[in-house]
């Protein structure tokens, strides 16, 4: 089953890995950029979902949505997969696996904050022995984008041994990139940024693009393509 | 007609548990001058909630079955359903909603939206009942109606709009301010009967009108004509009242009030609403099937000199015998009409008919379409349609969900034995999600239902209102038996013992199916199986899975295929194929490597932060997979699935583990995989039974 599930991974992730730009790696910190509705919350559920099929735990944070609608976000990508893959006989079990292997951590009502974060993840290690390898942070409010809330979020992963993802939304009103730096409100905290991408509605399809690679500003087109409906990478991208 | 039916409002209470709603009920029933005295729902003063009335209802301070009332608020008839809010209880919430037109949605201002607010909501959107929100306990620590709204949008997705802004709050609640007149309301007098107006205090103008603004900019959506007028700032209460109308028929808006029903603050404005916002029976479209012409859709008019069309949708068993709750849709029943059922066409004349109040009536000779009435003297089962002379109509049926856990029942001596058999048989008729069979192998009455807490209600009902003395046995989780691959089939059932003998053969294999129980293809070519015996194989295989080979319970989810066989002209029979396909079975099943599939509860528990830890632990202890959680203002929320089999006893674990403060709910939610070693225990308990009955 380990075997069906690896072939089954199809994200971003994995293809990042074959082109020579590896996930940011433990304590590190990856930037997901997108205009509103493009599919960062997609996105994210894709880098989830390929952690989760190679065997690694994932805490998936959502400060927009419900526990129910995350799930569903991942039953759907999965049952995606599964049926492309004419697997879909094989849900249960993988269903199942992925879920003991995830942690949905919600906060309604504003309530969030890294140190709760902290707790949260700590209470996780020591009463479940649930260690999380990804760490994945959807729809940060603009309240939350600063250089001290991303720093400290960054060192609760760099303590947890995980890998951390974070979906940001940047506008088309209002100011752009700056030359050699990342589009706000990333530029707050570009400094604490390891991996950035951006995610770009183009031709009916989503084209992912690299900001930041470690030291290096870019702003080149990595010719990976999303359907915008499942938010899967093509065929032809793979 | 029109005037009658426009008068009426039929609605329903929902809500969490213990968020207020039975007491808002004995609100509503005292300011409507139905009853001239308030009573507390867990009966500190020794009388209860009125519409509490069954006695232990009172005594747990829970509303198990939904009791029905009417008051008359200002111009309008209001029936109301007092709804249960525990989970085991769901069966209840959703015959009551499918008779309402409408319906308030209770919150607790300081817990929010609960997980039981969310399958209150799921099932009010299933019956595409139109809502307004009550947001409740506005005199508690930590009370926030703003949030309670946000939380509305975000976590039930609705277009949620204050109308009220709170005076105070927590300890300083004094009254509310109505947005749409912008004026103070207080509730002066002993129990808040008198509604004092008053002007905006100063220091709320301001957020009053920043808040009003947002309200008509929401409301606004569902009228051009206060579209327009607000650009102009010419909005008036009318065309705000019309577009908020328009909003919450169309089920594109909740407005959302609040109060504090305990403190007598808030209640009567919200009767306002009801009678404003909420529909009337003509006000919603009623669809029935037309079950001689291939159950299709028939609109129903609402017209009292219409066909009759009526919906037993509760029975209860009381003094004068069956009391059977009903919904007049079109037509009218008239004490000494004759109605016939929709399902056998049997035809029933009508006794007594009563209007119901909580636990009294009154005779009434007369109910017209969009009334809720009570009928005595007929015989019949929840969910019935009773109609009139004319086509052959039913409510559409609604959705019972299977029951996961049995109980057997052990009368303690012969009277209990006759008492318990009456009162089963009334349970059954009332509760759909409620089932009795008797065990063929122990002999034993077993009686099923929803969850422990809902055959735990019915065995002291057995008790107290039939006086049915009844041991008890171990609760038994309704287990079932899957295959999981594929597993082929050759059998031959030859029996020769003179004259003439028995010769059937079988060829094909079993494999598992995704949707559904049971699934049977006939690939047969070629006549090597007379089309004739095809049935009996089809009835041979549906036999085997009844009982399964493993713990003998049902088997699910298989699909049979039936390829070949062979016949003999003489000795084959109908009888010869069907033991020829149960043997078949039995010899698949192994090959189709079957396994044990359990029932899984989706377990909500929520409480104070500081046990979150705690919380975690009790799932875990219990083969819990843990989804996730929910962090808000001081309280988690844990989702987690849990086997049924590891549930009982539960609440007991919870209360010592968070010191009380934690409460949880659950539900069915899938059946899935045994591990092995449950798989193994079961296996060997099971080959002890068979062996112990052996002997």
């Amino acid at each position: 089953m380990s075997e069906v599930m690896l072939n089954l991974r199809r994200s971003p992730r994995k293809l990042l890995e074959r082109d020579g730009h590896p996930g940011p790696g433990a304590g590190h910190l990856a930037v997901i950029m997108a205009r509103a509705g493009v599919g960062k919350s997609a996105f994210l559920v894709d880098v989830g979902l390929d952690a989760l099929l190679a065997g690694q735990k994932v805490l998936h944070i959502s400060l927009d949505n419900t526990i129910d609608r995350v799930r569903a976000y991942y039953d759907d990508i999965l049952g995606q997969m599964l049926r492309e893959e004419k697997k879909l006989d094989l849900w249960s079990p993988i269903q199942l696996d992925v879920e003991r292997r995830r942690h949905i951590h919600t906060y309604a009502g504003h309530t969030f904050t890294p140190d709760r974060l902290r707790e949260g993840v700590q209470l996780l290690k020591d009463v479940m022995q649930f260690e999380p390898a990804v760490i994945l942070v959807d729809e940060f409010g603009e309240e939350h984008l600063d250089a001290e809330t991303v720093g400290a979020i960054k060192a609760i992963a760099k303590e947890a041994g995980a890998e951390l993802w974070l979906a940001c939304q940047v506008y088309r009103e209002g100011p752009q990139a700056e030359d050699g730096h990342l589009p706000p409100p990333v530029d707050q905290f570009e400094e604490d940024v390891d991996l950035a991408f951006r995610l770009v509605s183009q031709d009916s399809k989503v084209r992912l693009h690299i900001l930041k690679d470690r030291e290096k500003m870019l702003d080149e087109d990595l010719h990976i393509l999303f359907d915008p409906q499942s938010m899967l990478v093509t065929a032809g991208s793979l | 007609m029109n005037e009658n039916l426009q008068r009426i409002r039929n609605i329903g209470i929902s809500a969490h548990i213990d968020s207020g709603k039975t007491t808002l009920t004995e609100r509503i029933l005292f300011y409507a001058q139905k009853i001239h005295a308030i009573h507390d729902v867990k009966g500190k003063d020794g009388v209860g909630a009125t519409m509490d009335h069954m006695e232990l209802e009172r005594e747990r301070g829970i509303t198990i079955t939904s009791a029905s009332t009417y008051v008359e608020w200002k111009d309008k008839h209001l029936n109301v359903i007092d709804t249960p809010g525990h989970v085991d209880f769901t069966i209840e919430v959703e015959r009551a909603l499918r008779v309402l037109d409408g319906a308030i949605l209770v919150l607790c201002s300081v817990a929010g939206v609960q997980s039981q607010s969310i399958t209150v909501d799921r099932q009010m959107r299933r019956y595409n009942v139109p809502r307004i929100a009550f947001v409740n306990k506005c005199d508690r620590t930590g009370a926030n109606p703003k949030r309670v709204t946000a939380a509305l949008r975000d976590k039930l997705s609705h277009n949620a709009v204050l109308m009220q802004l709170p005076i105070g709050l927590e300890a300083d609640f004094e009254g509310v301010i109505d947005l749409i007149e912008m004026k103070a309301l207080y509730f002066r007098g002993d129990n808040g009967e008198t509604v004092e107006e008053g002007p905006v205090p100063d220091h709320l103008m301001d957020e009053a009108e920043a808040v009003r603004a947002e309200m008509i900019d929401a409301v606004s959506m569902f009228s051009d004509e206060l579209l327009e007028a607000a650009l102009e700032d010419a909005a008036t209460p009318e065309m705000i009242h019309e577009a908020v109308r328009n909003g919450v028929l169309s089920l594109e808006l909740t407005p959302v009030f609040i109060g504090s029903a305990y403190k007598n603050k808030g209640v009567q404005p919200l009767l306002d609403a009801v009678n404003a916002y909420l529909p009337s029976p003509i006000d919603v479209p009623i669809e029935a099937l037309d079950l001689d012409n291939d159950n299709a859709k028939v609109e129903l008019t609402s017209d009292p000199e219409g066909q009759t069309v009526a919906y037993a949708f509760k029975l209860e068993d009381g003094r004068y015998g069956q009391l059977t709750f009903v919904r007049v849709y079109e037509g009218s029943l008239s004490k000494g009409d004759t109605v016939y059922r929709a399902s056998s066409g049997k035809k029933v004349k009508i006794g007594r008919l009563v209007r119901i109040h909580a636990n009294s009536m009154e005779d009434i000779t007369k109910a017209e379409a969009g009334d809720i009435v009570g009928l005595f003297g007929i015989d019949c089962h929840s969910g019935e349609t009773f109609i009139g002379d004319g086509p052959r109509l039913a409510m559409t049926s609604m959705h019972v969900p299977d029951a996961v856990i049995s109980l057997s029942v052990n009368p303690v001596d012969s009277k209990a034995q006759a008492n318990m058999s009456k009162a089963l048989q009334r349970f059954t008729k009332e509760d759909p999600t409620f089932r009795v069979r008797l065990d063929p192998e122990s002999g034993e009455t077993v009686i099923s239902g929803m969850g422990e807490l809902h055959l735990d209600v019915y065995v002291e009902r057995m008790k107290r209102e039939y006086s049915a003395e009844v041991e008890t046995g171990q609760p038994q989780v309704a287990y079932r038996e899957a295959i999981s691959r594929r597993g082929e089939f050759d059998y031959t059932h030859k029996k020769q013992t003179g004259g003439s003998g028995q010769y059937g053969r079988v060829i094909g294999y079993l494999e598992p199916l995704d949707e559904g129980d049971y699934d049977f293809v006939n690939e047969v070519k070629g006549g090597n199986i007379p089309t004739e015996f095809v049935p009996a194989c089809d009835k041979g295989f549906r036999m085997a899975m009844e009982k399964g080979r493993m713990i003998g319970f049902p088997v699910v989810g298989v699909r049979a295929v039936l390829q070949d066989g062979n016949s003999h002209a003489v000795d084959s029979s109908d009888m010869a194929f069907l033991v020829a396909a149960r043997s078949a079975f039995r010899q698949a099943y192994e090959r189709a490597k079957p396994r044990i599939l359990e029932p899984v509860m989706k377990v909500e528990v929520e409480g104070p932060s500081e046990f979150q830890g705690a919380i975690y632990r009790t799932l875990m202890q219990r083969r819990g997979n843990v989804l996730g959680s929910t962090e808000e203002s001081g309280f988690a929320r844990v989702e987690a699935e849990v086997p049924l089999a590891e549930m009982f006893g539960y609440s007991t674990d919870l209360r010592s583990e968070t010191q009380g403060k934690a409460e949880f709910t659950m539900e069915f939610s899938k059946y899935g995989p045994a591990p092995a070693e449950v798989t193994e225990e079961l296996r060997k308990k099971y080959s002890g039974q068979v062996a112990e009955e052996d002997d």
